[in-house]
């Protein structure tokens, strides 16, 4: 028993100690695992992990990886499946992860405090005409029919300062409300809807499957913010590290590359994406096929990201604009 | 023969008064959404609910989804206790150590250690060990006050006693110290196995390591509903076995204890 006892406590300090020490340093993040692939492929084949969002944008990832657009390029992914950028940038920190695909806040936020965090390049783009991939949605019956309509209300977004409340707020002024009187509350987009019908929110932000969700039902859309405002605003970025881009070019140039063309990929092949979505995400068929799905491009909109931190700036949701040179660096 | 029959339906009466709470219960959910209390869209009933979980035990999904949760459970339960049971004695048995470290203690218990994830992300990552940490947090204080409090229970005149009859340090420790803190070990553990599990499934929600947690909310943000309340079920009844299981265990070895004998099972 005594025995036992020990070996069991051995066996725990040792598996404590061992991933103590296995804490990756950044600059060691991702070995390359240099024996080059049989296929007479030039380059060097990377295990990565990349952080994601569990929505329906990532289904052009989760396409592109069986469509073996990664493998094709070297790149063994992982995705794993991040709750927002307050968890993929500490896990991009610890090197744990190399990459993640999140909201531009995330780096903005990061360059505040001199993270090192960088984006490489676009993931999804908002939509800059027709229905866009997210909007304020409100029930019929709460006589809130346009932007100027929200002012002193309590609406909803997923994340307090962010892209969500900031583009709500310009959309409000544009339409001559006060941006300052929309009282903002999080709520995460899933509940949304519930919490209209219980009547806790006036309106509330939210991407499809729930926007579409509300507006099919006894509700309907009130303001696209991002189009409204910053027409085809990044919706989600490719994020890596500093140190990354530093110390593994290689990684990132096969990974730029492979991402390039999975993006290009899924844009021209959106039915395997909503594909994806009904087995990855299990949403049902007909929900997966009303999805209003972005513009996936690696290329990004660097002045609708200024746009974004500029209006940010001005409404006290960011002390300072981001450092660009630094946090933005297309591959 | 009339004793015998009075005995059995005094046994089988928790079990009947157990199932009619559960009757009662899924007879409240189903009356929930169907008058209206909460919108059926978004909280299912009991039927639909588990016939969704029906569905789902036919498939290795679950089951998966269900190993991956025992693991982690286990291993962070079993890591709390180890811990717990080793600072517990040490300190409890060493009085200038108790009062040193008891300001320190009272300071981290109340901390919750679902406000330590970004501190375990960042250190660990995305992965089991993050999850770990916050398991192993939580459930290490039920445990370890316990032992703490266990250990320097020892009943005076027995300790007199004791060192009269010239006990060894051992030999007191085995007999005496020991037995003593058992019961609080036990109970300790108990309370920890609950906390650890639902921390075990937070942890899931918000690190996405796999398990039910993390399924849970991707049927959340799939619109899923039913599939979500189902696994609120499954966490509900994992709950209620490691429960049962952990109150038959504390029968077993407690057996002698006053604590257990004419304690009853549901």
């Amino acid at each position: 028993m005594k025995k036992a006892l020990a070996a069991a406590f051995t066996a725990a300090a040792v598996a404590t100690l061992a991933a103590c020490t296995s804490t990756p340093e950044p600059t060691t993040s991702a070995p390359p695992n240099t024996s080059p692939t049989d296929t007479a492929a030039p380059q060097e084949t990377f295990d990565v992990r990349v952080a994601a969002l569990p929505i329906a944008e990532t289904g052009a990832l989760w396409a592109a990886i069986d469509e073996g657009i990664f493998e094709k390029h070297g790149i063994n992914i992982e995705i794993v499946p991040a709750q927002g950028g307050a968890q993929a940038i500490p896990a991009l920190l610890s090197g744990d992860i190399q990459f993640a695909i999140g909201q531009p806040f995330g780096p903005f936020r990061a360059d505040a405090q001199d993270l090192g965090v960088v984006i490489i390049g676009d993931y999804a783009d908002s939509l800059a005409t027709g229905k866009d991939v997210n909007a304020v949605v409100a029930l019929n019956s709460s006589g809130i029919d346009g932007a100027a309509d929200l002012a002193g209300k309590n609406v909803s977004v997923n994340s307090l300062g962010a892209a969500g409340d900031v583009t709500i707020m310009k959309a409000v002024e544009d339409a001559g409300g006060d941006p300052k009187s929309v009282k903002f509350v999080e709520v995460a987009f899933p509940e949304v809807a519930a919490q209209l019908d219980a009547g806790n929110i006036d309106a509330g932000w939210a991407p499809d499957p729930f926007m579409s969700m509300v507006a099919g039902g006894e509700g309907h859309i009130v303001v696209h913010p991002y189009q409204a405002t910053i027409p085809g605003l990044s919706v989600l970025t490719n994020i890596t590290l500093q140190d990354t881009i530093d110390n593994n070019p290689q990684l990132v140039a096969q990974y730029s590359a492979a991402m390039k063309e999975a993006l290009e990929w899924a844009s021209a092949n959106e039915d395997a994406v909503r594909a994806a979505l009904v087995t990855n995400l299990e949403i049902p068929e007909e929900a997966a096929a009303g999805i209003t799905l972005p513009t996936f491009t690696f290329d990004l909109s660097v002045e609708n990201l200024q746009t974004l931190a500029g209006l940010a700036v001005g409404y006290g949701v960011l002390e300072a604009e981001p450092n660009f040179d630094r946090m933005i660096q297309q591959q | 023969m009339e004793r015998l029959s009075s005995n059995s339906t005094r046994s089988s009466r928790p079990i009947i008064l157990g199932l009619a709470g559960v009757l009662f219960f899924l007879l409240v959910w189903q009356l929930i959404p169907a008058l209206g209390i909460l919108n059926p869209a978004y909280f299912p009933n009991a039927t639909d609910t588990l016939a969704q979980l029906a569905k789902d035990l036919g498939t290795g999904a679950l089951w998966k989804d269900i190993g991956y949760t025992l693991i982690a459970w286990g291993l962070g339960l079993a890591m709390a206790t180890i811990g717990a049971i080793i600072f517990g004695t040490v300190i409890g048995l060493v009085p200038f150590l108790r009062r040193a470290t008891h300001t320190t203690i009272e300071f981290l218990r109340p901390i919750p250690s679902v406000a330590l994830i970004p501190v375990a992300i960042l250190v660990y990552g995305l992965r089991l060990e993050a999850a770990l940490l916050i398991i192993v947090y939580a459930s290490f204080w039920q445990v370890f006050v316990q032992v703490l409090y266990g250990v320097a229970d020892v009943d005076s005149v027995a300790r007199d006693t004791a060192r009269s009859f010239g006990l060894s340090r051992s030999q007191r420790f085995r007999s005496l110290v020991f037995p003593t803190a058992l019961p609080y070990l036990i109970t300790g553990v108990r309370l920890a196995a609950a906390v650890a599990l639902i921390l075990t499934i937070t942890a899931q929600m918000f690190i996405g390591v796999p398990g039910i947690g993390r399924s849970i909310i991707f049927a959340q943000q799939g619109a899923n509903w039913v599939q979500v309340y189902a696994l609120i079920v499954v966490t509900g009844i994992l709950g209620l076995l490691v429960n049962i299981g952990f109150r038959a265990i504390e029968r077993r070895v407690l057996h002698w204890h006053e604590s257990v004998r004419g304690e009853e099972l549901l």
